[in-house]
């Protein structure tokens, strides 16, 4: 991997995306700690990553390594983990019922990934789907519902949930800023991830050459 | 450039940004001017506008609690000086008294303004030495404060009760 990648560009954008993640903007600015299921899913997350060769750890912190060189590996991985916490943080709504069938929606939906997806193309793809979709979900979907004035897409969704009290699936109204900087720590996470150490094995299954298999240290 | 000193940069860079990530979500500010006068407080380097604040207890001994927190709030834009958020807090408790009820939304603000000058104080004490007040300590305010939003009694004695000024 390229030294400045590793010591310069995946740390900064993690960290950017662990910035971004808890921002909420309403009448106020809010900076929301990630709740704790969040560092079980990236935890999950990571295991997936790891299991397929997106991410190699062992390219980042081994014996063979200058104290230094492993030290700076070590902070691409702390860093990988807590913009997945809050690419988890993100994307669960805030509140009430919708947060809770997300939670566990998305617990089956990382477990799936490690448990179907063994190539790294696919746990890329599948965790794009995954934030993607919940992405829409509590932005679009929920935000629509949560809408005082209501839209076209409010009146759509209302007539399909006939029946349901919408008290359960309201959640606390943020300027539409929110949105936008949900998507860019999204974004830039998922450009992250691409970005991360592959295993060695992996590299030659996508045909890429094993050079620089160990640059940096 | 040798490849430990870019390591050391790079990694001196990502501490820097991780610390003031932190700091972010553990202060919570609300402006620019919260976040650097925050953030020059946690170094010692935050000074109120002695002239603003000045102005602000001149509007304060002439009732004129408005523009008191507007000169309060001018001098300490940061909410880092307690002397000053305790001021805030005792112009919304002297607007907000009244003889038959007082105004509630005025009393929480002033007790989020008392919280500020208690969080900033030393050791959370903050002891003003201001002849004119009856009140002197964060812990008195707060108190005050905090009766005045319990729910109210219908007791007609509360028409003897006097403001602390």
């Amino acid at each position: 991997m390229n030294r400045a990648v590793e010591v310069f560009w995946l740390p900064l954008l993690f960290l950017t995306v662990a910035l971004l993640g808890g921002i909420r903007v309403g009448a106020r600015v809010l900076f929301l700690p990630p709740p704790l299921s969040t560092l079980v899913l990236a935890l999950m997350l990571m295991a997936a990553l790891v299991r397929c060769g997106a991410l190699a750890p062992a390219r980042l912190i081994h014996p063979g390594r200058p104290p230094l060189a492993s030290a700076s590996g070590g902070v691409v991985l702390l860093t990988t983990f807590a913009a997945a916490v809050q690419a988890f943080n993100v994307v669960i709504p805030e509140s009430g019922l919708p947060r809770v069938v997300v939670t566990v929606l998305l617990f089956v939906l990382v477990l799936n990934t490690i448990a179907a997806s063994s190539d790294r193309t696919h746990v890329l793809r599948s965790t794009a789907v995954i934030v993607g979709s919940t992405f829409v979900l509590k932005f679009i979907v929920l935000a629509a519902l949560s809408d005082t004035e209501g839209g076209w897409l409010k009146r759509m969704l209302l007539a399909s949930l006939e029946g349901v009290t919408l008290g359960t699936l309201t959640q606390p109204r943020f300027a539409p800023v929110t949105g936008y900087v949900a998507f860019a720590a999204l974004i830039l996470f998922l450009a992250g991830l691409a970005l991360l150490p592959r295993s060695i094995d992996e590299r030659w299954r996508g045909g890429g050459e094993p050079r620089n298999r160990l640059t940096s240290g | 450039m040798r490849d430990w000193i870019v390591r050391a940069i790079g990694l001196a860079l990502a501490a820097g940004y991780f610390t003031a990530i932190v700091w972010l979500y553990t202060r919570q500010p609300q402006t620019v001017a919260e976040a650097t006068g925050a953030f020059s407080a946690s170094v010692g380097a935050y000074s109120v506008d002695e002239q603003a604040f000045a102005d602000g207890i001149a509007f304060f001994r002439a009732d004129r609690f408005a523009a008191a927190r507007l000169a309060l709030r001018r001098a300490d834009p940061a909410f880092q000086d307690a002397r000053t958020q305790f001021y805030i807090a005792y112009s919304y408790y002297r607007e907000g008294w009244g003889r038959f009820y007082v105004d509630r939304d005025l009393y929480a603000r002033g007790l989020e303004a008392v919280d500020r000058a208690i969080a900033a104080a030393p050791r959370g004490r903050i002891v003003v030495d201001d002849a004119d007040l009856q009140m002197r300590s964060g812990d008195e305010l707060k108190a005050e404060l905090e009766a005045g939003l319990k729910p109210a009694d219908l007791n007609p004695l509360n028409i003897a009760r006097r403001r602390r000024k």
